[in-house]
């Protein structure tokens, strides 16, 4: 039986329609599961947490959505071993949730994606990705090459890592950081970053490799229609940019 | 006698006075007449909105009469609250292209932030309640003097921006095109125009009027609780703007919140795929001017009903609230759905308990207001009591005002054409490049989400037009673009208007789409002085003409009128237009980035010595009445031969010409390749007097503004493309690309990254 997969919408939530269409593109079996249906969410086998805006990003992004009850069940299947993946403002929640990095307790996070520098602005930019530990750190990178470099869009508010820098190191250490910012050659600098992110921070990843947080969206440069000067043959797919992402997801989630 | 009328006169002004309605004296008699007794205070209240210009349209109805509407790709003409276009068929299924065009001037110079915002905020409805599905906004943007950082037109600057941004944004909602100009005669009155545009398939449209059959059916109120916000805001945006009545004025503005909007506007596809699955044909309409009571009599009316609406089952903010204030008032967020009595439970369910509106917002909810009846009568009732009682026909019907308008009065045109002559290229490209109408929008649309809902194919700022997937997993494409150039209007309003056309359809056309069809809002001053009313009837002529001579009919605009302060000045007549575009094929899109050194470079489109209204005009403090012609047959065979070129896929690149010209465009071409990680292109283009033959100077052909495009065609694709561009004029080879970040004009070379320094630096402090 296929594994499926819950996309989990907040209201606020807006980008649930193309991630639940580019999982399934990528042959995952991914449903829309609103929040006043939670109760349904510890029947998935895995845990999708879109962009958006979940509670209106009251008090600081994802820190409302982080206490919703859903979480509860997102909780207690991550501490289960269930992969979950968060993306932008779903990474938001699941920093808030204390879910990743995971070094302290639920609910009490340790990092923050917060406020862009060094304009306090919503940025949407085209950027690049670049995995910085070994594929195999986390089930949901495992398929992709070493070094990997993946296009994407950010768009957001609170898109920079802020932390003490004890905890930054504990970060660096624990090899938590799962993607950085980088160009499209796979440079990486300063300037590679659109907010200014501590350690130039895209994604994090738990200690156990199950829950991952990526900040910028994969799935807005996925298909050959998203970047047509990039256009190879004529499949709708892209057979490189962020759909190769998500079909590393699915592919972790039909090996488990 | 006489003595009587005039007293009879003062008494009315000052019943519209007192109750602080704009109705006329004349309108108050034609109410008093009709419904022989005083009008109650809801009465006089309805009347004022539903008889504003924002409602009625009452002295422009006649005149947009004039424009085309139809053609073999009009699904639906402007009658309802949004157009519609066919875009292609996709599996057995016909899709249209659902558009409006909206401004919200008015309050956004009130009140910029909540202004801008809730301009979103009334379109996205008006695209929604069609039944669509939001895929892309637009928008063009007109402001005052923005060097004082302290002055109020820098506020309104960056106000508009952040509501534009905060609003979008949050319902998840694309913003894919836009234009931006900076014109002292915008000081007292912006322009926030907004565009909206939706994906339905043909046969699942939701119309704004009772369906036949309707009588005795249900009508239901959905979204925020009523409150006092945005009291009087029709006839509010129907005067004149006086600075001292400021914080009055602001009471009448509306508050956004999009987090609100964007739990109903899933309610609402959740609804619209109940109603899909059952077969059923129902009403549904925005809320907008006029309120409660606008929308509802609006939509019954248009269905041949009357209405029966109990105020006091309307979900309210606050106790207490004057029945006329719940009855027209312009709460933001509300929707209104006619629908049969037995589906009202299904619809409460879904809005008030799957997407749990109480939840989201204090008292928010889906609730049976009232029902449609077959007596055309509109009637309200307040604690028990009727409070307002009329005939419906004569509350929706046809109030007009057919207004003295004269000739413009022909500018002084000079009879010599000041010659550009004394200034050297290397002065005048970096002062093109930094002036305000040409630098980088980036600052701005970086603010904006371009690619939620992951259908972006060239997002805001990536050419002239946007560009989406409005149907994943098919190839269909469809193309947005704006225009509208205030320094055109000021000097000749119908051509102004003619080129607003042009270059919307221009932009559209670079990338490989076809244009299929517009829409526009008149942003006017006051129609009661003949002068700017005049304006009004000239413009209309204009996009006429274009939009006859393009095959471009409009399918929906507006009309914004009073756009001048209290001392009298108005805006520059600004015709803004929105082009929509068609590609069948995705994968025939052209974009705007330069691609590869060795390509040749095409002028598509003959320059003119005509300099009026350009930007280099302004940049030597020179001015000329002059606007470049548009010579449509020559027009109609350079796009076919764009649409031929890129269906054979012969482009590597295109770029529509626009402010600042030639250079300006291949600059921003090139600028847009400079990334780092990447091979830089730079452009060679040979002196200009080779190519024009000396029919123009070579600063008209740099900067002149005549339209047309320049393409890059590789060197193994040149004898077909040649083969192909034959028989069209105004074609001209005249350059190559290069492997040097370089733009080489004849002998002269400029560093394209100082260039694009220039560029990039004049917004970055206005929107840092």
């Amino acid at each position: 039986m296929s594994k499926r997969i819950a996309v989990l919408v907040f209201p606020g939530t807006n980008s649930e329609d193309e991630t639940t269409r580019l999982l399934r593109d990528c042959g995952g079996d991914a449903h829309l599961v609103h929040w006043s249906r939670a109760q349904t969410l510890p029947s998935y086998d895995a845990y999708v947490l879109p962009g958006g805006f979940a509670y209106e990003d009251r008090i600081r992004a994802g820190a409302i959505a982080a206490h919703d009850a859903a979480m509860d069940h997102v909780i207690a299947a991550a501490q289960e071993g269930k992969l979950v993946l968060g993306i932008c403002n779903g990474a938001q929640i699941l920093l808030e949730a204390g879910l990743v990095p995971g070094t302290g307790e639920i609910r009490r996070p340790t990092a923050a994606f917060t406020k862009n520098a060094p304009a306090p602005h919503f940025v949407c930019a085209h950027v690049h990705v670049k995995l910085r530990v070994d594929p195999t750190r986390s089930a949901m990178t495992a398929a992709l090459p070493r070094d990997a470099v993946i296009p994407a869009w950010t768009a957001n508010g609170e898109g920079r890592l802020a932390a003490s820098a004890e905890h930054l190191h504990e970060l660096e250490a624990g090899s938590h950081v799962a993607f950085v910012y980088a160009h499209e050659d796979g440079s990486v600098d300063d300037s590679a970053s659109p907010n200014q992110s501590a350690l130039g921070v895209a994604g994090l990843v738990n200690r156990e490799g199950n829950v991952l947080a990526l900040m910028p969206h994969p799935e807005r440069d996925a298909w050959t229609f998203n970047h047509p000067d990039r256009r190879r043959g004529d499949a709708m797919l892209a057979t490189s940019g962020g759909a190769v992402f998500f079909r590393s997801f699915v592919e972790a989630l039909q090996r488990t | 006698m006489r003595r009587c009328n005039n007293r009879a006169a003062l008494r009315e002004r000052r019943l519209a006075e007192i109750a602080g309605v704009a109705l006329r004296s004349d309108e108050l008699a034609r109410i008093r007449d009709r419904l022989g007794r005083e009008p109650s205070a809801v009465e006089l209240h309805a009347f004022d909105a539903q008889w504003s210009e924002h409602c009625s349209y009452k002295s422009s109805r006649h005149l947009l009469k004039k424009l085309p509407t139809s053609g073999t790709a009009v699904v639906l003409g402007p009658a309802e609250d949004s157009g519609i276009l066919h875009l292609g068929e996709w599996k057995g299924e016909r899709y249209g292209i659902v558009i409006a065009h909206e401004s919200h001037n008015h309050p956004s110079q009130v009140v910029p932030f909540e202004g801008a915002a809730t301009g979103i905020g009334g379109i996205v409805r008006d695209v929604l309640c069609m039944g669509a599905e939001l895929i892309a906004v637009a928008d063009p943007l007109r402001f005052g003097r923005i060097e004082d950082p302290h002055s109020h037109q820098r506020y309104v600057a960056q106000g508009v921006v952040d509501g534009i941004s905060a609003y979008g944004n949050a319902i998840g909602v694309p913003n894919i095109a836009g234009d931006l100009y900076f014109d002292e005669r915008f000081d007292d009155n912006c322009l926030v125009n907004v565009v909206a545009m939706g994906i339905v398939k043909e046969s699942d449209v939701i119309h704004s009027y009772a369906p036949p059959g309707a009588d005795g059916w249900d009508i239901v109120l959905v979204g925020k609780a009523t409150d006092p916000s945005g009291f009087g805001g029709a006839s509010f945006s129907s005067l004149t703007l006086d600075a001292q009545d400021e914080d009055s004025n602001k009471g009448a503005v509306q508050v956004p919140d999009p987090f609100l909007k964007s739990v109903i506007m899933r309610a609402s596809y959740r609804v619209f795929r109940f109603l899909r699955e059952q077969g059923l044909t129902v009403g549904f309409k925005d809320l907008g001017a006029g309120g409660i009571m606008g929308c509802s009599a609006e939509i019954v009316s248009a269905g041949g009903y009357g209405a029966r609406i109990d105020l006091d089952a309307v979900n309210v903010a606050i106790e207490g609230m004057r029945p006329e204030v719940i009855a027209v008032g312009e709460t933001q967020e509300r929707l209104l759905w006619v629908v049969p009595p037995t589906v009202t439970p299904e619809l409460l369910r879904i809005y008030n308990d799957e997407y749990t509106l109480p939840e989201i917002a204090y008292n928010a909810r889906a609730t049976r207001i009232g029902s449609v009846t077959a007596e055309k009568r509109y009637v309200l009732t307040h604690g028990g009591q009727s409070v307002m009682d009329v005939d419906i026909e004569f509350l929706t019907g046809s109030i007009r005002d057919e207004l003295p308008f004269g000739e413009l009065p022909a500018r002084d045109v000079t009879s010599e054409r000041p010659l550009v002559t004394g200034v050297q290229l290397d002065e005048l490209i970096e002062r093109v490049l930094a002036h305000p109408d040409v630098c980088s929008r980036a600052p701005l649309y970086r603010r904006y989400d371009s690619v939620v809902r992951g259908c972006t194919v060239i997002p805001r700022g990536a050419a002239g037009a946007g560009v989406l997937a409005p149907v994943p997993g098919s190839p269909l494409g469809v193309a947005l673009a704006v225009a509208g150039n205030p320094r055109y209007s000021h000097i000749n309003v119908r051509l102004a208007a003619e080129h607003a056309v042009y270059e919307a359809v221009r932009k559209v056309v670079a990338t490989g789409a076809r244009a299929i069809g517009l829409t526009d809002c008149l942003n006017f001053g006051n129609p009661r002085k003949v002068d700017h009313y005049s304006e009004l009837v000239a413009a209309i002529d204009g996009l006429a003409r274009a939009s006859e001579h393009f095959h471009t009919p409009f399918v929906s605009g507006n009309v914004s009128l009073y756009n001048e302060s209290a001392g009298g000045r108005a805006i520059p007549g600004s015709a803004i237009v929105a082009c929509v575009g068609v590609l069948n094929d995705l994968a025939t899109v052209v974009t705007m980035p330069l691609k590869s050194a060795g390509s040749v470079l095409y002028l598509i489109g003959a320059p003119q010595g005509a300099l009026g209204g350009s930007v280099l005009l302004d940049v030597l403090g020179r001015s000329d009445e002059h606007l470049p012609r548009i010579d449509y047959e020559t027009i109609a065979a350079q796009h076919d031969l764009m649409y031929e070129a890129t269906q054979a896929r012969l482009f590597r690149s295109a770029r529509a010409i626009g402010n600042g010209g030639l250079l300006t465009a291949l600059c921003e071409a090139a600028f847009a390749t400079m990334r780092k990680g990447r091979a830089v292109v730079g452009a060679q283009i040979d002196d200009a007097f080779q190519w024009t033959h000396g029919t123009v100077g070579d600063l008209e052909a740099c900067f002149g503004e005549s339209g047309g495009f320049v393409v890059e065609v590789a060197a193994d694709d040149v004898e077909s493309f040649e083969g192909l561009a034959d028989e069209v004029s105004g074609v001209y080879e005249i350059g190559v690309t290069i492997d040097r970040p370089m733009l080489v004009v004849d002998d002269q070379a400029f560093d394209l990254h100082r260039l694009q320094e220039i560029w990039s630096a004049p917004l970055r402090e206005v929107y840092p």
